[in-house]
Formats: structure tokens, C-alpha cells, sequence
């Protein structure tokens, strides 16, 4: 197991810099995801970690090893692409057994062992003769992974894998890969756009932006504790939801005129072009009845049922909106009037796409 | 906007019937969205209503006109369709503006509607730009305005948000859905996506190989299926289907999970029957609820505000979604005990694929004096 270390790692193409002088370090058997959307950077940075991409400037090291200026051939890499490449004339078994077959320095009977292992993780015992062609998109992709993992590589990369399969069997590789998991630890990039992907799969995700990592944190800590405006809206189905509160001339906040219960902390409550977002997350949002010191006014949008049969509600206070999912019992119709309460404790402030360290406070 | 009725409406290719005897009343100013798997039919019945193909059989009618012979000019209807199209050698501007100029609509107008439009969907700043410089989030913006801002009653999006990333489809959804409030017309959107499906409908048609196996509001067709495969096809994650044994006369049904009482609503034959148990029907059994049955957790999947449980029991997986706070200390190969709600699922029989009944576990059945109401669909739209 390699740590694979990046340093001032830049890429550029004419005018635009795809990668942006990135300093990380993959830990040493550690699945990382590099997470981010299309145009991000995070394919570019995962194919100069493989060798297939000349970095502009910049080092990449495999444990101790300057690798920078080595062929992708030469750098103990394994990759899965978003379609599998395969050797179409030969079985399931021999395409696994190829590459380790190549490897003088693997002995038959360590090569048979491991082609066994990954066999038996992803349950190919019934086809691992049949030829590649005779699998469908999915299964062939499960046998890259396979392929890929059976190597033993200082580092595997996945660029994307699972984006071309079809649902159930995209489940099905998913699956495959975290037990693989559990049986053989390695160093892992993985790069996706997916955010469900990232955080089933991760150990950590790096979370990728115009050509740089602005986080980096297990998914968990990721989806609770965003340190951007960014990666409060990126993760989540929906994102977070952000309110601009103004002071109000008597005291107070207003949300497009209506009364916001809620302080700031006062080098941003005090000033009128402060420019602090309130940003709460959907499932935290709590709908009540009857008007209370914590409640916000608000109208009743739209109303969709959403994962596992919840309601996805969306709210207008004023002219701005909120997003809440509730439970069905407990949906009110469109065009009711209804209040919203913004838990606190759940709560957080940004100003200029960065998170506070504040929360903001009840009015007293 | 117009109200549409289509009446009896085929179509086949050669030996493939890919539309068979569509009867459907779509109001005035309604959303309705068309979902189905690929190969419904729900892309060839736009195309026929579009008028770019003929029906084999079955009349259209807008407004009580029967178009069905009508050229596609002549119907009125704007067209976002999957693909951009959108002209490579026009700005972005000449390429929303072109419907217009072929309705020949003056040109001072044209330019504020398109600046209007633009704005809607954000894509003002690249009005001058080509297609070539755009990115597939903008490119599809486009063609979306190009599609509404033509002079029509009647606007068909046919998948619009295929193919575009995740967090793009969800700012998509919200313009669609506001722009849609500021236009008087009537909106038929095509997605093959569960949770698009959800997400866009006010009204629904779920179809099937070449059929409609439901309409209605969506809330109604999601919470009471009136076929099975309703409630395969609708629903993220997807229904768990369970195959049983009905018996009539006892009104039991057995299956992998043991046995459930049915409260049969239109009587019912014996026989092999299939039962569909939502993940929301299935419940961790905590403390002291006495367990229906345990599973293995086989994957978790991580949706950030709550995680999808693959459970294995035997040789059945079911799932069900649970908050993922719940979750943090639960791993692969961990047990997961769990209940499942009373009159939750629905029986259905399979040879016809019609309902039987709600279903309740039998233990809770016979403990309980009065049977527990079904899940409630509050405030319809």
C-alpha cells in the first residue's frame, strides 16, 4: 500500500487551467473519491496521478518514488474506465489472469490465489469461462474492477465506472466494489460526478471545484459540516437551502419583509450589506401550524413525493425559497399558508461562499 | 393553451404495435408528465401528437378539433425535444429567436421575449456566443427557450434533462417548473425517470408497452396502484415485489415474509399472487416492537439525508430507506430486524396484475380489534 502524494500539481490547456497548482495526498489504503462537477478537473487530475496526462507543473510521488516523469506503463497503476476494456477473444478468467500472467515477478501460484479471490468476491464462478461478449455492459464492467484490483497495483484508479451501466447493474457493481473492499485494502482514487456514488463508496471525498479541492472530509462530516456555500448546495438531493436575511430597521432580521427570528453574529447583523447567507439543510426544516417566536410565515409552492415516499415541500418566504422534506402524514396543500421553523442547532452562516465559524443565535 | 383528447389513437411499425388504443383526456393548462421505461411508447405518442408521424388508427383532437390530419406547422405546439438541435453556424440568440422568425413575429418583440427567456434560465450573458462554445447545460437552457418561446397553446419537453448531470437536472426541474407558472399553456413532459416523474407531475400517465397502466395525479397513482405494475414502475427506490399465494377464502396471503391478511376490495380469485411493499412500509424494529422478520444488510447506499438499506433475507433483497443518521453504526453483514406497516402493502393478483387488497401482517392483524387505516393522501391538488 503506496501514499500517493501530489504537489503544486498544475494542468493547463491555452488559457484555462483545468488543475490549479493542487497540493493532496492519498492516503496509503484509503479509498478517496474526487467528487465535483462535469468540467471540474477531477478526471484531469486522476489521469496525471495515472501517467496518462502531462502535468504543466507540479510533482507526483508514489510512496518515495518522483514518478512525474515516468509513462502510465511504468508507474504500478491499475485503471477501470467508464467502459471496460476488455480482451474480446479471451474468457472471463483470462482476462483477469492476463496482466498478473505479464508479471514475471508474481509466481503461478500467488497469480491463481488472487484471481481466485476476485472471483469469488464478485461471484464470476459461473461465467469465468465464458467469453467477454457473451456479458452484458455491466457484468464486464464488474470484471475490470476484478482485473484491476487483482493487480495489486501501488494505486487503482476508477475514472467514473459506473456512469455507462444501466441501474440494476450499476447496484450490483457497487456492491461488488465494497466487498472487494472489505477483503483487499488499497490505495484507491475514484472519480465521479455522482454524490450518492461518492459518499456510499468513499473513505474520504475531495470535493472539486473549478480545478481545485476546496474540501476533503469522510462523507459524513462532509454532507454535516460543508466549509462552502458550494458544498452545502453540491451534496444532497436537494441541496441546502439559503436565505439572504437584511437587518431590519427596527432591530432584527427580514427576509424580503418578512419577519426572520433569528441574530447574527454582530459584525454581520449590524451591517446592512453584510451578505451573510442562512443556509439549512431540507430534512431539517420543520413545518408548524400555528405562529410561534420561531416560526416564519410562508406559502405552500409545490409539493412532490420524493425518496422512500417522503414529501419534498417547497415554501415561499417572500420571494425567496426553502426546500423541507416531510413526512406524508403531515403535508400540507399547495397554496396553504403554513409556518416554517430553521432549527438552529442546524443552521449555518456564510458570507462570500465560505462558511462562518458563527451560528446564528435566537432573538432574544 | 389547449384542452387534448385523443381518442383510440395506434400506431405501428410494421409487426411492432407501439401505441395500442390510447384513450386520454389531458385538461387545459395542466402539467402532465409521461412516464415509462424505454420502449412505452411515450416518445412515439409525442411524436404523434408533435405531428411528425401519422397514427395508424385513433383521432386527435385540440379544443374539440380533430387534427390528427393536420402538418405539424399547423398544431400549434412548441417542441423541446431530447437531443439539442440547436444550429451550429447561429448565435445562441438566432437560434432561440428562430421559431418566432418563421411565425414571423417583429423583431423588437422578438428581442425582448428572448431576453426575457434568457434571463428565466440564466443563460443571458452567452445570447451572442455559438453552440460550439456552450456547455451541455447551457447548450439544453437554450433549446429549452427556443422550444417555449414559440407562439403555442401546447408545449412538449420530451426528456429534456437526459444525459445532463445530477446537480444541473435539479436547478433545471425548478426553472422549468417556475416558467411553467408564467405560461398560459398546456405542458405534456416526457421522462423515463422516477424521481423526475415525481418531482415535474401534476398530473401523471404511467405507461407500458404501448399502453396507459395509469393516470391520475401522481400523489393517487403512487399511493394507490390500480395494477402492479404501477407500483413496479413508479417509486425511487423501486417498490419491492414479493411473489405469494393468495387464499380467498381466508383472505391470507403467504409469502417469503410469512403471512398477511388482505382486505380484499373487489373480491378476488385464489392463486398466485404478488405482493408490493414500499421501502417506506418497512420499519427498524427498535426496542421492544417485536421484529417481522431480520435481514442482512447487504449495501447502504448514502444519499446524504438518508441512506437506501439493501436487506438479503434468503434468497430475497429487499429495500428500504431510513435516515442516515440512524445509520451511522450499521454495517455490511450486520442484521437489520424489522416490521412492516400495517395496510401498507398492496396484494396484487399476477396472472392479471390487478389489486386485490391492502395487507397487514398477520400477527398484527389478529392482535389488533380494528383494522389500521391504509398510508393517507392528504390535500390532493
Amino acid at each position: 500500500m503506496t501514499e500517493i502524494r501530489i504537489d503544486r500539481l498544475r494542468r493547463t490547456y491555452g488559457a484555462l487551467i483545468a488543475v490549479k497548482d493542487i497540493s493532496f495526498a492519498f492516503p496509503a489504503g484509503k479509498v478517496t473519491c474526487l467528487l465535483g462537477p462535469s468540467g471540474c478537473g477531477k478526471t484531469t487530475l486522476l489521469r496525471m496521478v495515472a501517467g496518462l496526462e502531462r502535468p504543466s507543473a507540479g510533482t507526483v510521488r508514489f510512496g518515495d518514488r518522483d514518478v512525474t516523469r515516468l509513462s502510465a506503463s511504468r508507474r504500478d497503476v491499475a485503471m477501470v474506465f467508464q467502459y471496460p476494456v476488455m480482451y474480446r477473444t479471451l474468457s472471463v478468467i483470462e482476462n483477469i489472469e492476463l496482466p498478473l500472467a505479464n508479471d514475471r515477478a508474481i509466481a503461478p501460484a500467488e497469480r491463481r490465489r488472487r484471481v481466485e479471490e476476485v472471483i469469488e468476491v464478485l461471484q464470476l464462478g459461473n461465467s469465468r469461462r465464458l467469453h467477454i461478449d457473451h456479458l452484458d455492459l455491466g457484468s464486464r464492467q464488474k470484471v475490470a474492477v476484478g482485473r484491476a484490483i487483482a493487480r495489486h497495483c501501488a494505486v487503482t484508479l476508477f475514472d467514473e465506472p459506473t456512469t455507462n451501466v444501466e441501474v440494476h447493474a450499476k447496484l450490483a457493481l457497487i456492491r461488488a466494489f465494497k466487498e472487494l473492499r472489505q477483503r483487499i485494502r488499497q490505495t484507491i482514487i475514484y472519480v465521479t460526478h455522482d454524490q450518492t456514488e461518492a459518499m456510499t463508496l468513499a473513505d474520504q471525498i475531495a470535493l472539486m471545484r473549478e480545478g481545485e479541492i476546496i474540501q476533503c472530509a469522510p462523507p459524513r462530516e462532509l454532507y454535516d459540516e460543508p466549509n462552502s456555500e458550494f458544498g452545502g448546495w453540491f451534496l444532497g438531493n436537494p441541496g441546502m437551502n439559503f436565505l439572504q436575511p437584511r437587518p431590519a430597521q427596527g432591530g432584527g432580521l427580514i427576509v424580503d419583509g418578512v419577519p426572520f427570528p433569528l441574530l447574527f453574529p454582530p459584525e454581520g447583523g449590524s451591517n446592512g450589506n453584510s451578505g451573510i447567507l442562512f443556509g439549512i439543510r431540507p430534512e431539517y426544516v420543520r413545518l408548524a401550524t400555528a405562529p410561534s417566536p420561531d416560526a416564519v410565515p410562508a406559502r405552500v409552492l409545490r409539493r412532490a413525493i420524493a425518496i422512500g415516499g417522503q414529501h419534498l415541500i417547497t415554501l415561499a418566504v417572500g420571494e425567496s425559497r426553502i426546500k423541507a422534506k416531510v413526512d406524508a402524514e403531515t403535508v400540507p396543500a399547495v397554496g396553504s399558508s403554513t409556518f416554517v421553523i430553521c432549527p438552529i442547532a442546524h443552521a449555518m452562516l456564510f458570507r462570500g461562499g465560505e462558511r462562518l465559524a458563527e451560528r446564528p443565535r435566537r432573538l432574544a | 393553451m389547449s384542452r387534448i383528447r385523443i381518442d383510440g389513437l395506434s400506431k405501428s411499425y410494421r409487426r411492432t404495435l407501439a401505441l395500442d388504443r390510447i384513450d386520454l383526456d389531458i385538461e387545459p393548462a395542466s402539467l402532465t408528465v409521461f412516464c415509462g421505461p424505454p420502449g412505452s411508447g411515450k416518445s412515439v405518442l409525442m411524436r404523434v401528437l408533435i405531428g411528425l408521424e401519422a397514427p395508424s388508427s385513433g383521432r386527435i383532437l385540440f379544443d374539440g378539433e380533430d387534427i390528427t390530419g393536420f402538418p405539424a406547422a399547423a398544431r400549434s405546439i412548441g417542441y423541446v425535444p431530447q437531443s439539442f438541435a440547436l444550429f451550429p453556424h447561429m448565435s445562441v440568440f438566432d437560434n432561440i429567436a428562430y421559431p418566432m422568425a418563421l411565425q414571423r413575429v417583429p423583431r423588437a418583440e422578438i428581442a425582448v421575449r428572448v431576453r426575457q427567456a434568457a434571463e428565466m434560465l440564466r443563460i443571458a450573458p452567452l445570447l451572442e456566443k455559438r453552440p460550439s462554445q456552450l456547455s451541455g447545460g447551457e447548450k439544453q437552457r437554450a433549446a429549452i427557450a427556443r422550444g417555449i418561446l414559440k407562439n403555442a397553446s401546447i408545449f412538449i419537453l420530451d426528456d429534456p434533462l437526459v444525459g445532463l448531470d445530477f446537480k444541473l437536472r435539479e436547478s433545471l426541474m425548478e426553472d422549468l417548473k417556475d416558467m411553467r407558472a408564467e405560461i398560459d399553456a398546456t405542458f405534456l413532459y416526457v421522462t423515463s425517470d422516477s424521481l423526475e416523474a415525481m418531482t415535474m407531475a401534476e398530473q401523471f400517465v404511467l405507461m407500458d408497452r404501448g399502453h396507459i397502466v395509469q393516470a391520475g395525479p401522481v400523489e393517487t397513482v403512487y399511493h394507490e396502484p390500480a395494477l402492479l405494475r404501477a407500483a413496479e414502475l413508479l417509486g425511487f427506490p423501486r417498490c419491492n415485489i414479493l411473489a405469494g399465494e393468495f387464499d380467498a377464502a381466508s383472505a391470507l396471503c403467504t409469502t417469503p415474509l410469512g403471512r398477511f391478511a388482505v382486505a380484499v376490495e373487489n373480491g378476488a380469485a385464489p392463486g398466485e399472487a404478488e405482493i408490493a411493499i414500499r421501502p417506506e412500509h418497512i420499519a427498524p424494529a427498535i426496542g421492544a416492537t417485536a421484529p417481522l422478520a431480520v435481514g442482512t444488510i447487504r449495501l447502504t447506499e448514502n444519499l446524504g439525508s438518508e441512506s437506501v438499506v439493501h436487506l438479503g433475507i434468503g434468497n430475497t433483497t429487499l429495500v428500504t430507506t431510513v435516515p442516515a443518521a440512524s445509520l451511522a453504526r450499521l454495517d455490511l453483514g450486520d442484521s437489520f430486524p424489522f416490521t412492516i406497516r400495517s395496510a401498507g402493502p398492496i396484494v396484487f393478483d399476477r396472472a392479471t396484475g390487478r389489486r386485490i387488497g391492502r395487507a397487514t401482517p398477520e400477527a398484527e392483524a389478529s392482535s389488533a380489534s380494528i383494522s389500521t387505516p391504509g398510508l393517507p393522501v392528504a390535500g390532493h391538488d
